[in-house]
C-alpha cells in the first residue's frame, strides 16, 4: 500500500492522465447509457405511459400504433372476448403543429381515446386529464401548462380547424421521438379531419382492454389473440419491448457497449504492464532486498483499483450534471443502477487486465539484481 | 526499415497480439460501414430510383410523405414554373402483405407506391389496375412474377408483373403501381389518409441542368408557399431516422477508430519500451532516430494492412454469404477503402506517441553511460 501510494504520488502527472483517461471514458459510457434509456423511452414511452394493461393492435399494424386500423368487425370481436372488463378505442397519427404560434411548426404525436381507464396517460406530474372538447394531456419535456397546439391542414395555420390546450402534464410520454398528446376521442377525430379534409371514418389504431378481476392481462391478451386471427393483443409492456426498431436500437448500443468494455481493460492493462517493464530494474532490486513477491503484486494491484476508482469518480462526477440535460427532443436521467453495473463490471476488468503485468512482476528473478537486466 | 521488416519476419509471434486485436477491429469497422451502407439503401432506395431534380411536398407536411398533399391545382402551378420540363406524381402506402401458403398471422411488410414518370431507376408504371413492379427483395419471400400479394386489412389484391432493384424504403419491400392503384388501395385500406381523385402525396420534378439554380425557390413562389421544395439529397435526409441513424454509426465508427489508435499507441509503446536497450546500441552505430522511428512506423502500417485485408475479406465474405433481403449489409469499395484508410491513420497517429521515447533514446546507454 505504502509503495503503491508512493509511486503515484511521485509520478503524479502519469496517474493523473491515466486517471482522467479512465474517467473520460466512463463518462463516455454512461452518457450513451442515458442516451440508449432515453431514446428508447422517447420511441415507446406513450405505450408505457397509457392505462390499458392490454393493447390489440390488428396484425397488419405490425405492432404499431401508426400502421394498424381496427376495423369494425375486429373491433367487435375484440371487445366480445370474455374476460374484458372494460375496452376502449384508441387512435394515433402523427400532425403537423404550431405551438403558441411560434414561427416555426414542428411534428406532435396525437393519441386519442375513447375511455380514460384504458388509453388515458396513467400518472400526470401535473394538472388534469381533459374533461373538455380541446383539451389533452402533453408529454412534459415538450410542452407546459397552457400551451395552445394547432393542427395543421394543407391550407397552413390559417386554416387550421383543430386547436387543443395542455391542462396536464405526463412524464416519459413520448412516442416516436416526437412531442405527444393524448387527447379525448372527439378531439382526434377532429384532428385527423384537420389535417386531411378528405378523410373517411376514422377507425381507431388498437383497442385498449382491462380483464376482469382475478385475470391476468396475459391470459386476456392470448384469449383475444385466439378469438381473432386478425387481432394481435399484447400486454402493455410487450407491446412496448416489441415495437419495431426498439430491438434494434438496444442492439446497436450493445455494440458500443461491448467496444468500451474492451478498450478500459485494454488501456489499463497495456499501462501496467508499460510501467511494469519500465520499472522491472527497481522492482529486481526489491525482490533482492528482501521484497516478497506477494507485496509487489498487491502494490500493482492497489494501483490498479485506485486508477479505475478515480477513473469512476470522474467519470460519474462529470456524467451527473450532463445527466440532467435534454438532447434535443430526448430527455436524459441519472441512472443509479448503470453507474453500479458498470462500476463494478469496469473495476473487476480492469483487475482482470493487470494480471498480465502481475505476471511479469511474478516472474522477476531476483538474482538478476546482480546481472543488471531486471526481470525482462 | 530493413531491421524492421527482418523482425516482423523472424519474430511475427511479438505482433500477433496487435495483429489479431487491429483485425478484430478492421472487421467490426468494415461491418459497422456495411450494415450502416446497407440500412441507408434499405431506407432510401425509392427516393434514389426518381432520380429526381426536385421532390415537391405540400409546405405544412415536414416534408413527409404520408403527410403531404398535392392537389392538381398545385401540380398545374409547378408545370408552368420556367426551367421544369416533367413533373410526375407519387404517393405511399405502408401496409401489411399476405402471401399465398403463408400463416395467417405471418405478413410481410411492404409499401406499395402510385407513380407516374418513368426513370432510370425504375420502368413506366403498369397500366392495368391492381398491377405492380415489386422490389427484388420480395423475392427472398418466396415471390414470383405473375404472384398476387394481399395488402392491407382490406385485402386487396396487387399482381407482380415484374422485378426492379434498389427500391426499398423505410426497410421495407416496396410494390410499384399506378396512381389509380394506389388511390384505390390507400383509400380501401386507410380511410383516415384517403385521398380524392388527383391528389398525391409528392412531385417528382426533372429540369436541365441549366434551370435548375434557384428552381426550388420559384416553384415554391409559384404555389403561394404551399409547396416545399427539396433535392433529392435533402428530401433523403428528411426521411425519418435517415440522418439519426447515421449520426449514431458514424459515432460508433469514429469511437473505432479511436480505439484503433489507442491500441496501437499502447502497443507500440510497449514494443519501444522493451527495444530501448537495442535503440540505444542502433544509436550507438550511427542510425538516427528517424531511421528507428521510420521502422515503428512501417511495422505500424504493415501490422494495419494485413488486419484491413483480414477484414475485407471477412466483410466480403459476408456478404456473399447473408441471403438477400436478412441482414441489410453492403460490402463496397469505397466503404473498404475508406475504412482502411481510417485505420492506417490511427496506425500513423497511434505510432506517433512512440516518438518521443524514440528521440529521447541515449547512445551513450549502449555502453553503460545510462546507469
Amino acid at each position: 500500500m505504502f509503495l503503491a501510494l508512493r509511486e503515484m504520488r511521485r509520478a503524479k502527472v502519469r496517474f493523473a492522465l491515466l486517471i482522467s483517461a479512465i474517467g473520460l471514458l466512463v463518462l463516455l459510457i454512461l452518457a450513451q447509457q442515458a442516451i440508449q434509456t432515453g431514446l428508447i423511452t422517447s420511441f415507446i414511452g406513450a405505450i408505457e405511459r397509457q392505462s390499458a394493461p392490454v393493447l390489440v393492435y390488428s396484425v397488419d399494424g405490425q405492432r404499431t400504433l401508426q400502421g394498424s386500423i381496427i376495423t369494425p368487425p375486429l373491433e367487435k370481436k375484440i371487445r366480445s372476448t370474455e374476460g374484458i372488463a372494460t375496452s376502449g378505442r384508441i387512435g394515433q397519427g402523427t400532425f403537423t403543429v404550431k405551438v403558441n404560434d411560434e414561427p416555426e411548426d414542428s411534428d406532435a404525436a396525437i393519441i386519442g381515446y375513447t375511455d380514460p381507464a384504458v388509453g388515458a396517460p396513467d400518472q400526470l406530474t401535473t394538472g388534469r386529464l381533459p374533461n373538455r372538447p380541446g383539451e389533452s394531456v402533453g408529454s412534459d419535456n415538450d410542452f407546459k401548462l397552457g400551451d395552445r397546439v394547432r393542427v395543421l391542414g394543407p391550407g397552413g395555420p390559417d386554416q387550421a380547424t383543430e386547436t387543443i390546450e395542455i391542462v396536464g402534464l405526463a412524464d416519459d410520454a413520448q412516442l416516436q421521438v416526437t412531442p405527444t398528446l393524448f387527447v379525448e376521442w372527439p378531439d382526434y377525430v377532429a384532428s385527423v379531419k384537420s389535417a386531411n379534409p378528405d378523410a373517411g371514418g376514422i377507425l381507431p389504431s388498437a383497442i385498449g382492454a382491462a380483464p376482469v378481476p382475478g385475470l391476468d392481462p396475459e391470459t386476456l391478451a392470448g384469449r383475444i389473440n385466439d378469438a381473432s386471427d386478425e387481432a394481435d393483443a399484447l400486454t402493455r409492456q410487450a407491446a412496448a419491448d416489441e415495437t419495431p426498431g426498439v430491438a434494434e436500437v438496444s442492439q446497436s448500443f450493445q455494440v458500443i457497449f461491448l467496444l468500451f468494455g474492451m478498450v478500459v481493460p485494454l488501456v489499463t492493462g497495456l499501462f501496467f504492464l508499460i510501467i511494469t517493464l519500465q520499472k522491472s530494474g527497481s522492482l529486481t532490486l526489491l525482490r533482492a532486498i528482501g521484497a516478497k513477491s506477494s507485496l509487489l503484486v498487491r502494490s500493482l494491484m492497489v494501483q490498479v483499483v485506485l486508477v479505475i476508482g478515480g477513473g469512476l469518480a470522474v467519470g460519474i462526477a462529470l456524467y451527473t450534471p450532463l445527466s440532467q440535460a435534454q438532447l434535443g427532443d430526448i430527455k436524459l436521467s441519472f441512472d443509479v443502477g448503470a453507474v453500479l453495473l458498470w462500476s463494478v463490471l469496469l473495476l473487476v476488468l480492469g483487475l482482470l487486465s493487470a494480471v498480465v503485468a502481475a505476471r511479469r512482476v511474478l516472474a522477476i528473478d531476483p538474482i538478476e539484481a546482480t546481472t543488471g537486466e531486471g526481470g525482462r | 526499415m530493413r531491421l524492421a521488416l527482418k523482425e516482423l519476419r523472424r519474430r511475427p509471434g511479438r505482433f500477433g497480439v496487435a495483429t489479431v486485436i487491429l483485425t478484430l477491429i478492421a472487421i467490426l469497422l468494415m461491418f459497422l460501414g456495411g450494415l450502416l451502407d446497407g440500412l441507408t439503401a434499405g431506407n432510401t432506395g425509392a427516393i434514389r430510383a426518381q432520380q429526381a431534380d426536385l421532390i415537391v411536398f405540400s409546405a405544412t407536411s415536414q416534408d413527409s410523405l404520408v403527410r403531404s398533399r398535392i392537389d392538381p391545382e398545385q401540380r398545374r402551378k409547378v408545370e408552368q414554373v420556367d426551367g421544369v420540363k416533367t413533373v410526375g406524381e407519387i404517393g405511399s402506402v405502408q401496409l401489411g402483405g399476405r402471401i399465398e401458403g403463408r400463416g395467417l398471422r405471418d405478413l410481410v411488410p411492404v409499401v406499395l407506391f402510385g407513380y407516374q414518370a418513368a426513370s432510370k431507376g425504375l420502368p413506366a408504371p403498369p397500366t392495368s389496375l391492381g398491377e405492380a413492379w415489386a422490389d427484388d427483395s420480395l423475392e427472398a419471400e418466396g415471390i414470383e412474377q405473375g404472384d398476387m400479394i394481399l395488402v392491407g386489412p382490406a385485402r386487396s389484391p396487387v399482381k407482380v408483373t415484374g422485378f426492379v432493384s434498389d427500391t426499398r424504403y423505410a426497410g421495407q419491400s416496396t410494390l410499384w403501381a399506378s396512381l389509380e392503384t394506389w388511390r384505390k388501395v390507400q383509400n380501401e385500406n386507410r380511410p383516415d389518409a384517403r385521398v380524392a381523385p388527383g391528389v398525391s402525396q409528392a412531385l417528382v420534378v426533372q429540369a436541365p441542368a441549366a434551370n435548375q439554380a434557384g428552381l426550388a425557390t420559384r416553384i415554391d413562389e409559384a404555389t403561394g408557399g404551399n409547396t416545399s421544395s427539396l433535392t433529392e439529397d435533402e428530401a433523403i435526409n428528411a426521411l425519418p431516422g435517415v440522418s439519426s441513424q447515421q449520426s449514431v454509426f458514424n459515432q460508433i465508427i469514429g469511437l473505432t477508430v479511436l480505439i484503433a489508435i489507442i491500441v496501437v499507441a499502447l502497443f507500440f509503446a510497449l514494443i519501444t519500451v522493451e527495444r530501448i536497450g537495442l535503440y540505444g546500441v542502433l544509436k550507438a552505430l550511427g542510425a538516427g532516430s528517424g531511421t528507428l522511428f521510420a521502422g515503428v512506423l512501417l511495422q505500424a502500417v504493415i501490422v494495419t494492412l494485413i488486419a484491413s485485408v483480414i477484414g475485407a475479406l471477412a466483410a466480403l465474405a459476408f456478404a456473399a454469404a447473408i441471403p438477400a433481403g436478412s441482414i441489410p449489409f453492403i460490402a463496397t469499395g469505397p466503404r473498404i477503402a475508406g475504412s482502411t484508410f481510417f485505420l492506417l491513420l490511427a496506425a500513423v497517429i497511434g505510432c506517433a506517441f512512440s516518438l518521443r521515447r524514440v528521440l529521447k533514446v541515449d547512445p551513450a546507454t549502449a555502453i553503460g553511460g545510462g546507469q
